[in-house]
């Protein structure tokens, strides 16, 4: 890559800090900034990629990435989060001390020997695949740990970021063609959720999916 | 130009019902639309079964497996959109949806049929993971579609599960990707590609895939332990909506997670996903056989009953031999039957307006084609002699008990078991006085005809198979 490596060090720290704000922010708002922000660091590494290769594709697929990602996507959040006050997150399975054991455990499983294998792709970047790893589990507990239907649909989009980041450092980058499809689909399924929430909301009064109880009985 | 027909033909009949109001001119565009999709499919089968692999371009590819898919595709969809038409009119009369609705749900569902036919004949595992995810995007709204709290809360917890499940399946199909380190980029990447360079993929690194890849899109499969959004969705979507994604959606799902169960095992030992499917087979009819007894609704019967058969598929791959003719043959029955028995419950719900088992009675003297279609579908679901589901049962259990005898045999108890809390719920439905407010005898007979049809197909393979059909067969289980 042609950016400075600190630079993308930095980059993949945003990701991951990110991630652990997600967990540790009461407020909605907070967490669909973060998701913004950890977007844009994806899309500043995409931009890297574009750096190295000077293909004009992935140009556009950094453009296509920043319009869905950085912007499209919070200003969806910070719309819902007017229309319906929701200011406050729904509260979490585990509280924030466990919740921090609990990251600090994955954090760790994702450096141990057992993802070597994984993390082991391109070893002159292993440490940045084992972060981005980590990123991705701790997406997936966000969604595992959160009750608020937005922090699922927040995990979902970061989980997708962290597969992006874990592709770039493994060389695994797509065709920008496929990556233009992977993104008109993120760009739909953003879309539906959008208007899931709302339905959601209107018939549940609330975001949280422990007051979803109709399909009991 | 077989699937450029297939797919404009939806594309078009999308299209008309975007910007056509006329409601006949909606429903004879998607039926139009299916009916060239079947015709379509059988001379793609045809081909493939006289000349092998069908390549018309880069992006497509066609085997023997996927050719048998895309035939359960059309012929399922022409039986749904069939059906789908006397289904909602039936409903706009009884000011359930109204004309809109209608014109959204005929958009939904081509673009879901179009989406499954993409999945299946894509030659490229990113490509066909994109059309997977947009089954689930297509498929969202129509679960949601009656727009009832508990349809929104199993809408939901189907587009949060699947769209975990895929970007986890994502994950297990890039790090096959990196058996293509020589390659540039850029480079379109086939699964036959993927399949010849299985050689450079690390041994640990497939194991690690494949164990995403079946966590990933065995969630889509509906295999126990990620089976949990199945019942839900399949019970709150429409009836024909039921139809098609527990007949044909759960297979599409199956087909990607063989094709990288053929590269995985032309890394590391084939007992790796053969045990791998085994164990998540026999704990989905494990599962299945524990809630069966003490099911309540008729509808979420049926999807129970789909995660038990996806479950014997996987077993059957996972035995191998023997085993793997009897998944495949297995995989047509079951979605003929079950999409028979899906639209059968269609017009049941209609009469009763209620899905709860309890409020079903004299099914058979209320509905006297219907009830009995959904009976004999029930009797062939369960593996009942002289039906193919029997055969394929006895060829799957024959093929493991070779292999793994006491595998072989607990499932055995396991279906038995099965067997008795199905016939227990059914009987109940069938026989006794029907509700003085049930009217009774059958009223429409495009309700009947659909599924008839499919019955009449099912028997007919049973105890025929034509030649082109063995052929694709045979040729399909040799590479599975």
């Amino acid at each position: 890559m042609n950016m400075n490596h600190a630079l993308i060090q930095f980059f993949v720290a945003v990701v991951f800090g990110t991630m652990i704000f997600s967990h540790l922010t009461k407020k909605n708002f907070g967490a669909s900034m973060a998701y913004g922000v950890q977007s844009l660091a994806v899309a500043a590494l995409l931009f890297g990629s574009f750096l190295e290769t000077q293909n004009k594709l992935i140009l556009i697929v950094v453009i296509c990435a920043l319009i869905v990602k950085v912007v499209m996507a919070p200003l969806f959040f910070s719309r819902l989060i007017r229309k319906h006050a929701l200011m406050f997150s729904a509260s979490t399975y585990l509280n924030t001390p466990l919740t921090l054991i609990a990251i600090a455990i994955l954090t760790f499983i994702a450096h141990s020997q057992k993802f070597a294998a994984v993390t082991g792709i391109v070893p002159a970047n292993q440490a940045l695949l084992s972060l981005a790893l980590a990123a991705m589990f701790l997406s997936l507990f966000l969604i595992v740990n959160r009750k608020g239907a937005l922090s699922h649909i927040i995990g979902i989009l970061s989980l997708e970021n962290s597969i992006v980041v874990f592709t770039i450092f493994a060389g695994l980058e797509q065709s920008p063609a496929l990556q233009l499809g992977i993104l008109f689909n993120i760009f739909i399924w953003l879309m539906i959720a959008q208007v899931f929430i709302s339905m959601l909301y209107k018939h549940f009064g609330s975001l949280n999916i422990t007051s979803m109880q109709s399909l009991k009985g | 130009m077989e699937l450029v027909l297939i797919f404009s033909s939806l594309l078009i009949a999308v299209l008309v019902c975007l910007f056509v109001k006329r409601r006949i001119v909606v429903e004879c565009a998607s039926l139009l639309a299916v009916a060239i999709a079947l015709v379509e499919s059988i001379l793609v089968a045809l081909r493939v079964a006289a000349h092998g692999e069908y390549s018309p371009h880069v992006f497509f590819s066609v085997d023997a497996l996927g050719a048998l898919v895309m035939l359960i595709i059309s012929i399922v969809g022409c039986a749904t959109v069939g059906y789908s038409i006397a289904y909602l009119r039936k409903e706009t009369a009884q000011n359930v949806i109204g004309q809109r609705r209608v014109r959204q749900y005929f958009i939904l569902l081509n673009l879901f049929l179009m989406a499954m036919f993409l999945a299946i004949t894509a030659n490229h595992p990113i490509f066909a993971w994109i059309a997977i995810e947009a089954t689930t995007l297509a498929t969202a709204f129509l679960i949601s579609f009656y727009n009832k709290p508990s349809a929104m809360e199993a809408a939901w917890k189907y587009l949060v599960i699947n769209s975990v499940g895929l970007l986890l399946g994502f994950f297990g199909t890039l790090l096959y990707f990196t058996a293509m380190h020589s390659l540039d980029g850029n480079e379109f990447v086939s699964w036959q590609m993927l399949l010849q360079n299985a050689a450079f993929l690390d041994p640990l690194i497939a194991k690690i895939a494949f164990i995403f890849v079946l966590i990933g899109y065995g969630t889509k499969v509906g295999l126990a332990p990620m089976h949990t959004w199945l019942p839900d969705a399949h019970s709150k979507a429409p009836a024909p909506i039921s139809a098609l994604l527990s007949g044909v959606l759960l297979n599409v799902a199956l087909v990607v997670v063989l094709r990288f169960k053929l590269i995985t095992d032309a890394v590391v030992e084939p007992s790796f996903s053969q045990i791998l499917l085994i164990v998540l087979g026999l704990l989905s009819i494990f599962i299945v056989a524990l809630i069966m007894l003490t099911q309540n609704n008729y509808k979420r019967l049926l999807a129970y009953s789909s995660i038990e058969n996806m479950g014997i598929m996987s077993l059957g791959f996972g035995f191998g031999g023997l085993g793997v003719v009897g998944a495949i043959m297995h995989m047509m029955y079951h979605a003929l039957i079950k999409s028979t028995l899906f639209l059968s419950a269609g017009t049941i719900f209609l009469r009763y307006h209620s899905t709860k088992i309890a409020k079903i009675r004299g099914m058979l003297t209320a509905l006297p084609v219907s009830g009995a279609l959904f009976f004999i579908g029930f009797l062939a679901i369960t593996g009942t002699p002289p039906f193919g589901i029997f055969f394929s049962k006895v060829l799957i259990v024959t093929g493991g008990m070779h292999v793994h005898p006491m595998m072989s045999a607990l499932a055995l108890v396991l279906m038995a078991i099965l067997f008795i809390g199905f016939f227990k719920q059914v009987s109940a439905m069938a026989f006794g006085d029907v509700p003085t407010e049930v009217e009774v005898g059958e009223k429409n007979i495009w309700l009947i005809l659909p599924p008839l049809a499919l019955l009449v197909l099912f028997v007919v393979l049973s105890f025929y198979l034509p030649p082109f059909l063995s052929t694709l067969i045979r040729s399909a289980a040799s590479h599975y």
